[in-house]
């Protein structure tokens, strides 16, 4: 310590003096000395942690199997390190001390939220790292990354600053040092040597222990602060297994900057015990005041279930206030189901009338035992004016099966009242479903600048992938279509065999197909949803696509990569519908902010049969609507022709309400 | 900056203020200036290789840098000197023909000779490296992605020496010709066409020679490193003058044919069923050297003569290794303690 005061004494006389360049080359060597001393300083509380066994998979990621590293918080022997290191549940844990003790530990408990486990090693007189209080961070600050996979001798070191706070709901800093396999679980450090926080691989969409990784060594690297580990240092040490704290709300509309209205409170939710109600406007939680949505998720980002905190919020014209405890867990979620499709306009003609146009009523639903009928007009449900497709749909949010509705249509120029009871999406595909007959464009005379039609092949250079498409020759830009997003499986794009199969479905369907390339013949990788996210709004900015009825299509691995792309990008796809597929990792709880349909198809005789079978079912435990054609005795190959024809009929009922 | 100007040397609190001030600057255009003359001398010793290569992905430039003043270059030994002469572009726009002189796989090294006689061409003492450690800042030099075109200078990074290791502490992570030393470092170094390139301390003292582009198996991660500039030194100086003989080829793949089993000890291990099979012990045959040793049914192995075992493979791999009178050094976990024990490697006949 006192090396590194002599040291500041010095870069401070230099600061006096700028200008000189001897001055600047000396206060350089200051401040790299002042790199090494914090990282010396820090030396006896990182640890090298080795692991034995496990997965050599996890979600799709290949796990390494080299030395991790951790950061000791106690002198008795207790470890965090960051959960990624441990995502292959690993059979065993070894922990290699700076003075050479080698020693076996244990797994205590894991901070779900912050994906940071806590380790025990039987030994005394260790040295805690020291946090650096949050008062004290600030963006721009230097910032070292630190390591102990290389050697034991030293730690390694990636030197950078902190590149912004409260990242993740307030959850992490973000640095611009070099974060990796190699030194997740280190410290980020202060040039004087306390600790920012521990470095974690993190995404601000993945949930999984690995997401994130992708961004390895990029510039952008995050770490969960030590301060608030401290904090909950005291739970984990007994065992307790944090997990992110729920209210049991969603929002009125996705804005994320509107105000804070609550749309749905979530039966038996906390929300709900404390006794809040759709249409309360949230002000305040603890001593942050809220002004819109998102200052809802920080006030609870870092918040952990069983955590009280204390809500106002406004109610008409009346303040409430109430305290609560967060959950872990909620009651799924249903969306509600009245049992129609909804007319599909052409999108050049202004509507004819305010409302939604029943297109079809299905048999047996809530809407056809009610009576509704085929080109009744609804124009109100629970009172409140409906005026397209879309706004029915946001006026059911909040509404769950069995709930009892009002509604109004219009039959023949007359306004009729009508109450009926909601259901549950179906799970169900019906055998026959009506077409929407769009009238064809003869494009005979088409120009080179027009939007390429039939089946043509794309490049995307800023993503250097590829992929093709097919654009039925005479669509007419004048009305919408489904947007099929084909992922293949390893190793074959099955281009021949997919337009063979489905041609006749798109056109009868009204969809156009888009069929991403894998980068790697190995497969894909679960960073390349990037790419395909840019390959879809690279083609729905071209085509006249409803983004209601855009679906993820995959047969086998290309299937598995189909639903994690679903439940990554759930603002851009409605459903995904695969074959012989199964899900890798747990999906998110089905919510109410993102209506996802999802079809599943499988041969009896497929050897991965019982495996989507299970899948389908665990799906339909969390309530998401699932539909799952069994080819009787096919063994693992792609979908017949009589499949494909009703994945197309349940593409073409994504848009049912 | 007044706080700073007015520096009675005082609380630690004063301290803290001058570091959040010199942090908020980050790297400035001050750190630049001073790094400057590092830069402008260590440029016109650096060369843009242009040979082989350009077809199915591989890439047909690199970089040198000059280690004599009749223009010897020493650069990363790549397919782009895979011809019979390749192109030489100095800082100032002068280009040469060059050839190979002399080539040290086992270093990934080369020196090759520009085709002049000239004899005032600048170049790096490579006497005058200096070895450095964790956290140095460096200066990395290169013709990544051939950026540089024409007769522009190559591109400069900056970063800290992260590490400093050898590429084989962990067996079987990296697949490299070069086992020795390198320094880890945390710009990222080591892209298409860097290798050859070299890395500086911020004042400019050479540090070591950018290398191929590297994968680690262990993490699945690019690592950006340089081999340091005292491995290559000797080398450089006999191919020069000419008492250059490679070393002895590569030893031998390991021998597929395992020299031990886990039965030789008495050990019977789990049925190896999934690609990391932790190494349990599933039974010790009795009056075994293993029983005696107080080896366990269900005791895990963790080290066998310290390689950590990751899975039954690799314990087998590590058994296979052995010769006759050999010690085996095994560390079991048991419970949660560590045992450790030592065993007699028997003589048996080879199959």
């Amino acid at each position: 310590m006192r090396g590194m005061c002599v040291a500041l004494g010095v870069l401070v006389a230099c600061l006096c003096c700028p200008g000189s360049s001897t001055a600047q080359q000396d206060l350089d060597a200051l401040l790299e000395q002042s790199f090494k001393q914090a990282a010396a300083l820090l030396n006896p509380s990182i640890v090298q942690i080795q692991t034995v066994g496990g997965l050599d998979r996890v979600a799709g990621v290949v796990t390494g199997t080299g030395p991790t590293t951790g950061v000791v918080v106690s002198e008795d022997g207790f470890i965090v390190s960051s959960a990624f290191n441990f995502a292959a549940k690993p059979a065993s844990i070894l922990v290699n001390l700076p003075d050479g003790r080698r020693l076996p530990a244990r797994l205590v408990a894991n901070d779900h939220a912050a994906k940071i486990t806590l380790l025990k090693v039987e030994a005394e007189n260790l040295i805690p790292a020291k946090a650096a209080p949050r008062e004290a961070f600030r963006v721009g600050q230097w910032s070292l990354a630190l390591g102990r996979t290389y050697t034991n001798a030293f730690p390694s070191v990636s030197v950078g600053i902190i590149s912004a706070l409260d990242r993740a709901w307030g959850r992490a800093v973000q640095t611009d040092a070099k974060v990796s396999p190699v030194n997740y679980g280190g410290p980020l450090a202060t040039i004087e040597g306390k600790v920012y926080g521990i470095l974690v691989p993190l995404s601000p969409r993945g949930q999984t222990e690995t997401a994130g990784v992708e961004w390895y060594d990029s510039g952008i690297g995050f770490a969960i602060p030590l301060v608030d580990i401290y904090r909950v240092l005291d739970r984990l040490k007994q065992g307790e297994n944090l997990k992110p704290g729920l209210l049991g709300i969603n929002f009125e509309g996705r804005d994320q900057f509107g105000p804070a209205t609550i749309g749905m409170v979530r039966p038996t939710s906390p929300a709900a015990e404390a006794g809040l109600k759709k249409g309360d406007r949230i002000t305040m939680i603890d001593n942050a005041p809220i002004a819109r949505k998102s200052h809802v998720r920080y006030a609870l980002g870092r918040k952990y279930a069983g955590d009280m905190i204390r809500l106002q919020a406004r109610r008409s014209d009346q303040e409430i206030s109430v305290q609560l405890k967060l959950t872990d867990k909620l009651l799924d979620y249903q969306s509600p189901y009245l049992g129609l499709l909804p007319e599909r306009e052409e999108t050049a003609e202004a509507p004819v009338a305010e409302g939604v146009v029943v297109r079809y009523v299905f048999p047996e639903s809530p809407a056809a035992q009610a009576g509704l009928m085929k080109r009744d007009r609804i124009t109100a449900i629970a009172g409140k004016p409906v005026t397209d497709s879309a706004a029915l749909m946001r006026a059911m949010v909040g509404m769950a099966p069995d709930d009892k509705v009002s509604l109004s249509f219009v039959r023949q120029g007359q306004v009729q009242p009508l109450e009926l009871t909601l259901g549950a999406l179906p799970d169900r595909i019906p055998g026959e479903l009506p077409t929407v007959s769009i009238p064809p464009v003869d494009r005979a005379d088409a120009k080179a600048a027009d939007p390429k039609i039939g089946r043509f092949t794309v490049e995307l250079p800023a993503h250097q992938h590829s992929y093709w498409a097919y654009v039925p020759p005479d669509y007419n830009p004048n009305f919408q279509y489904g947007l099929m997003v084909w992922l293949h499986p390893t190793g074959d794009t099955m281009e021949a065999a997919i337009m063979r199969l489905w041609k006749s479905v798109c056109e009868r369907r009204n969809l156009m197909i888009i069929a991403p390339k894998a980068g790697n013949p190995r497969g894909w990788n679960p960073a390349e949803s990037v790419f395909v996210k840019a390959a879809v709004e690279d083609f729905v900015k071209q085509y006249p696509i409803d983004r209601s009825r855009i679906f993820a299509h995959g047969y086998a691995t290309g299937g598995a990569f189909a639903l994690s792309l679903l439940f990554k990008e759930r603002e851009l796809f409605a459903g995904a519908a695969v074959a012989s597929a199964t899900l890798r990792t747990a999906p998110p709880p089905n919510t109410p902010d993102y209506r996802i349909q999802l079809h599943f198809n499988s041969g009896s005789a497929d050897a991965d049969h019982a495996r989507v079978a299970r899948t389908v079912e665990g799906l339909r435990k969390m309530k998401y609507p699932v539909s799952f054609g069994i080819a009787k005795d096919r063994s693992k190959k792609y979908p017949s022709q009589e499949d494909v024809r009703e994945i197309g009929r349940w593409a073409d009922s994504l848009d049912r309400i | 900056m007044n706080t700073v100007r007015n520096h009675s040397c005082g609380s630690r609190r004063r301290w803290l203020v001058v570091l959040v001030a010199l942090a908020a600057c980050g790297p400035t255009t001050q750190a630049a200036l001073a790094a400057s003359p590092a830069i402008e001398s260590a440029l016109p010793r650096i060369v843009k290789i242009f040979g082989a290569g350009g077809i199915r992905n591989l890439y047909s430039y690199s970089t040198g840098f000059l280690v004599s003043a009749e223009g010897h270059v020493a650069t990363v030994w790549s397919h782009v000197l895979d011809a019979d002469s390749v192109a030489v572009v100095l800082n100032d726009g002068r280009r040469f023909e060059a050839t190979v002189l002399g080539a040290e796989p086992q270093l990934d090294l080369a020196v090759i000779k520009l085709q002049t006689d000239a004899k005032d061409f600048p170049f790096f003492d490579l006497k005058q490296a200096v070895e450095v450690g964790p956290g140095t800042r460096i200066l990395g030099f290169s013709n990544m992605f051939k950026v540089a075109t024409g007769d522009e200078p190559v591109s400069v990074l900056h970063g800290v020496v992260a590490a400093r290791t050898k590429l084989t502490t962990r067996r079987g992570a990296f697949e490299t010709a070069y086992q020795g030393t390198v320094y880890v470092v945390d710009a990222i170094t080591n892209n298409p066409g860097a290798g050859g390139g070299i890395v500086t301390t911020r004042t400019g003292q050479l540090v070591g020679m950018i290398g191929k582009e590297l994968q680690n198996a262990q993490s699945n991660t690019w690592i950006n490193y340089a081999i340091p500039i005292d491995e290559l030194q000797e080398t450089v100086g006999e191919i020069i003058t000419g008492r250059f003989k490679r070393r002895e080829d590569k030893p031998q793949p390991e021998s597929t044919i395992a020299n031990y089993r886990p039965l030789d000890f008495g050990l019977v291990m789990v049925p190896d069923v999934l690609f990391r099979t932790p190494a349990f012990i599933d039974s010790v045959v009795g009056s075994s050297d293993a029983h005696k040793a107080g080896l366990r049914a269900n005791d895990l192995v963790m080290f066998a003569n310290d390689e950590l075992v990751q899975s039954c493979r690799s314990l087998k791999r590590e058994l296979g290794r052995l010769e006759a009178g050999d010690t085996l050094r095994l560390i079991v976990r048991r419970d949660n303690q560590l045992v450790s024990v030592e065993l007699e490697v028997p003589r048996k006949l080879k199959p």
